[in-house]
């Protein structure tokens, strides 16, 4: 029988890096951090065949002491927290004083470091199966920078893992664009094979943030991207949300930062889904970049070494306060706000320089009172009103139409709605309607519906709930957790009409539905709330349910298409759809309506070209 | 096969079986209908393989015997298209079954009769004779209330329970209960149970006459009623009905006689201003006073004030779906009706005066 004996520095270290050092990608996210938590606000990442033959990362960070060098490649070892108070409260990116170590277990690596702005720098190497460091004196200035080369040189099991030099650089590429998000004040320079990838300047204002966004996300996200900033209490949430019609098929441009740390969280994604559940299209996902900030007390970083998983100490009140501000805002959408320009964005051939989206600096007062304000809120110049009178005038004589000329006059002075003015029907559809910018398509069905949707939705809202007790009440079988759970919600499920008692250790009786749901199936909505419940802590699933009997409602009491309306009436439901919440999307998540500005009308006409 | 009938003495036997066989079929003879020739007795069968019904005739004279099935809407509509009072002339031959009337001729594609399906029967429990008037009333009273594709399988039918003097009929979607019963002369040592499908329940509302007798066996998995000119089997469902006599309110204090036209047109008014989803109204008593409002999303209302007996303390507000209202006054007969409450949260118990042995339970709603 084999004997008991310690494992050497080594292969200790060894197998740790198995958890933290996976690839190149997590080297580099393990330097940069680093880097952060030194104070560097200048990043510079060199990477060679996908970071396999080597990752260098700069920084002009507060450096190490020399004293300190051998113990910064040793396990266990860090600057970030002292003792276990300071672990309840990181406020630093690392603090398991593992990276370094595990890095020096399975790459060549070379540490060289300063602290003060002159004189000499230090030069550090882990060596050897005990790990022995070795420090000789070089030159260097102020800050640190790593070297690792030849990952995973001594583990060949490891590397054959790794995938072709490409897909690597995609994930570190993926790495640097998460946390030049997380810290606008920090420029980032990253070179591949010495070709620059990405330079990005430090960015203290919005305007530069923004720039920033677009540099990482796409030019198309910052377009179609409301900026927002709420407080509430220790809670604040800021950043870009996508507009419902700015959907992705994939879960990819979803970027959520908590105290600067990127991570994936169910809490905060069922909170994202739930607030754009009534605007999105079937199995479409939301795009955004938020970052929330709370007291380091309350989130848990130390779930899992990598850190893309948190714990919130009351995930139900961030839950809630996700919930509610991304709701509002994005309630808050009306077609005024986002009539997109079609200015033609191009990138500037200056490598150095950034793609310049067409965004402008909202104004800070905007920012404070925590108002959802377009990212994108300048318009088309506004044509002198006496243009648009005769034009409109001239479509009014089409029709013959003696209701418009007074209409239009009395307009005159004053602004042209969002939605402009109804011109005409096409193949009783759609309605064409002019505002300032150009052309605006209007589906009518779809728009009609959605106006109908909220209206249902407010007036049920001022109703009480009403229930309807069951004569049979229908039994579930269910986990004994499942009817803890019941029990425990219980005035969640009465607050919406659902009286569920326990029947057993294992059972449920249904007792009261809402009495808007006869004729649903009760027993599977009973149980996919208590599923949620268990999972995420609140379920707005019976909501859900009765919304989508309402949205059933809504559709069939409106307009139908081939129904002709006159021009009083779609101007009325223009008007109605720019008052009304969430008008760009109908129920099911379709757009309502389109526009076409003069400069795309010029297009395709190669007018001025 | 080969025989002659009057083109009437045809369809009535045929009509009667047609109306199970289903549309759309996946097993094609399914879709046909099964004609059986022995001596003069001719029968004809539908069957949807969970209810079966034969239909039987005498033929004035005695053709020549046999048994095919055929394509049975094609048939009906065949027959039916023909001119009143004309004979059809039926002779198979060949795989084929040719059908002349006058100068009209029709050849339909048969199947053989071996391949058609027969509602398997296995020991009956009980037999007795009803009258065909009564049989239908017990399930007149109580279909309305019978569920519709529900998950609890058991409710999408009609309980028919057979215990010492009494034949009951209960119906229950799980909010409301109807509940019917018909002396009889059993005498049991416990009480039998059946299940009757919605589809069953259905057809033999349709086929029962008002005149004359009908013999019903029950049996563990098959229920089966029969006459020289008709005979009904279906499967039962297999499950276990909710205990409804639990579900019987018992101890009402309050209780509210009014003539029931006047009420169901009231109710009918009022409906019109009530939530149209969920169909709340709200009745308020006081003596001697029934006062009933309604209103919808929009604010509108509808207030409607009915004069009847009001016996109980205090005054009573309690809601109700006005369509669940509406069913049970529209199946109570007589001239008034009465209505045993006791509470606004418990259950409310509508039956006839003049008790004529139909009881129907409503859940309340809070509103």
């Amino acid at each position: 029988m084999a004997r008991i004996q310690l494992l050497s520095p080594r292969l200790a270290n060894q197998i740790a890096a198995g958890e933290v050092v996976e690839r190149p990608s997590s080297v580099v996210k393990e330097l940069i951090e680093n880097s952060l938590d030194a104070g560097a606000n200048r990043i510079e990442i060199d990477i060679e065949s996908g970071g396999t033959k080597l990752v260098r990362v700069r920084d002009n960070g507060s450096g190490i002491n020399e004293e300190d060098l051998t113990l910064a490649l040793s396990r266990h070892a860090t600057s970030k927290i002292v003792d276990l108070e300071d672990l309840e409260a990181v406020a630093t990116l690392g603090f398991r004083g593992e990276a370094l170590a595990s890095i020096a277990s399975v790459a060549r690596l070379e540490l060289l470091t300063n602290t003060a702005d002159s004189g000499p720098g230090w030069r550090a190497r882990g060596e050897g199966r005990d790990m022995r460091v070795e420090v000789d004196q070089v030159q260097h200035p102020r800050g640190t920078s790593v070297e690792v080369r030849d990952l995973f040189f001594n583990t060949p099991a490891r590397r054959k893992f790794l995938r072709t030099e490409k897909t690597e650089f995609g994930r570190i590429d993926d790495i640097i664009r998460k946390l030049a998000l997380s810290r606008f004040d920090v420029a980032f320079t990253l070179r591949h094979n010495g070709k620059a990838v990405h330079s990005l300047r430090a960015a203290p204002g919005q305007l530069e943030q923004e720039r920033r966004v677009a540099a990482i996300c796409g030019p198309a996200f910052m377009e179609n991207a409301l900026f927002i900033d709420q407080t509430r209490g220790a809670l604040r949430l800021w950043g870009w949300i996508g507009l419902p019609t700015f959907s992705r098929s994939q879960a990819d441009l979803q970027y959520f930062f908590v105290n600067g740390r990127v991570i994936r969280d169910k809490v905060v994604s069922h909170a994202v889904r739930q607030a754009y559940r009534d605007v999105l299209y079937h199995d479409r996902h939301p795009a955004y970049t938020l970052f929330m900030e709370l007291d380091p007390a309350e989130v848990d970083v130390n779930v899992h070494p990598t850190k893309h998983e948190v714990r919130f100490r009351d995930s139900r009140s961030v839950h809630d306060f996700l919930f509610s501000t991304l709701h509002r805002s994005v309630a808050d959408i009306r077609p005024g706000d986002s009539v997109a320009s079609s200015a033609p964005i191009t990138a500037a051939g200056d490598s150095q320089d950034f793609l310049v989206a067409p965004v402008s600096s909202v104004p800070l007062q905007g920012r404070i009172d925590g108002l959802a304000r377009p990212a994108s809120d300048w318009r088309a110049p506004t044509p002198a009103p006496g243009s648009v009178r005769t034009q409109l005038a001239g479509y009014g004589q089409l029709h013959h139409n003696d209701q418009l000329m007074p209409a239009m006059a009395e307009q005159d002075d004053r602004e042209i709605p969002p939605l402009g003015y109804a011109i005409a029907q096409l193949k009783g559809v759609y309605i064409l309607a002019e505002n300032a910018q150009g052309l605006i398509i209007v589906d009518m069905h779809a728009a009609h519906e959605r106006i109908n949707y909220e209206r249902m939705k407010q007036a049920f809202e001022l109703q009480r709930i009403t229930s309807q007790p069951l004569l049979v009440p229908e039994t579930i079988a269910v986990s004994e957790k499942e009817a803890d759970c019941a029990e425990e919600y219980a005035q969640v499920f009465n607050d919406l009409g659902f009286v569920l008692q326990r029947a057993g250790p294992e059972s449920l009786l249904i007792r009261e539905i809402p009495s808007i749901l006869k004729g649903s199936q009760a027993e599977p909505l009973a149980r996919d709330v208590i599923s949620d419940l268990l999972e995420y802590g609140s379920s707005d699933r019976i909501r859900a349910h009765i919304d989508d009997i309402l949205s059933t409602m809504a559709c069939h009491g409106s307009v139908r298409a081939n129904r002709r309306l006159g021009i009083q009436e779609m101007n009325a439901l223009l008007r109605d759809m720019e008052a009304t919440e969430r008008s760009g999307q109908c129920n099911h998540g379709r757009p309502t309506w389109s526009q076409l500005s003069l400069d795309e009308l010029d297009r395709l006409f190669l007018r001025g070209r | 096969m080969k025989f002659s009938i009057s083109r009437e003495a045809f369809l009535k036997p045929l009509q009667l079986v047609v109306s199970v066989v289903e549309r759309r079929q996946t097993l094609p003879v399914l879709s046909n209908v099964l004609i059986t020739l022995d001596n003069n007795l001719l029968s004809l069968t539908g069957t949807d393989l969970e209810v079966e019904i034969v239909g039987r005739i005498e033929l004035e004279q005695a053709g020549q015997g046999g048994e095919i099935t055929v394509p049975a809407r094609k048939l009906v509509d065949i027959c039916k298209s023909l001119p009143d009072k004309s004979v059809i002339n039926f002779s198979e031959d060949g795989g084929r079954m040719l059908i002349t009337c006058g100068k009209s001729r029709f050849t339909l594609s048969t199947l053989p009769a071996s391949d058609f399906p027969s509602v398997e029967e296995g020991a009956g429990q009980v037999e007795f004779t009803i009258a065909a008037a009564a049989l239908k009333k017990l399930i007149d009273d109580t279909a309305f209330a019978m569920a519709q594709q529900d998950v609890r399988y058991y409710l999408n039918g009609m309980l028919w329970e057979a215990s010492n003097g009494l034949l009951r009929a209960v119906a229950t979607d799980g909010h409301r209960l109807a509940m019917s019963s018909q002396e009889m002369p059993f005498s049991l040592p416990e009480r039998i149970q059946a299940i009757v499908p919605r589809k069953g329940v259905v057809e033999l509302s349709r086929i029962l006459a008002d005149d004359g007798d009908v013999t019903v066996t029950l049996g563990s998995n098959h229920v089966r009623i029969q006459r020289d000119d008709f005979r009904f089997t279906s499967k039962l469902v297999d499950g276990a009905y909710p205990d409804y006599e639990r579900v019987l309110p018992k101890g009402g204090s309050k209780y509210v006689i009014g003539d029931r036209e006047l009420l169901r047109h009231a109710f009918a008014r009022t409906a019109i201003l009530s939530n149209e989803k969920y169909r709340g109204v709200r009745l308020q008593l006081t003596s001697g006073l029934l006062k009933i409002t309604a209103n919808n999303p929009e604010q509108e209302e509808a207030e409607e004030e009915v004069t009847v007996d009001y016996e109980g303390e205090g005054e009573l507000e309690i809601g109700f779906n006005v369509n669940y209202l509406l069913d049970v006054l529209g199946v109570l007969k007589g001239e008034n009706f009465r209505m045993v409450l006791s509470d606004a949260n418990s259950s409310a118990l509508l039956e006839a005066p003049e008790a004529d042995g139909s009881v129907y339970v409503i859940m309340p709603m809070r509103l």
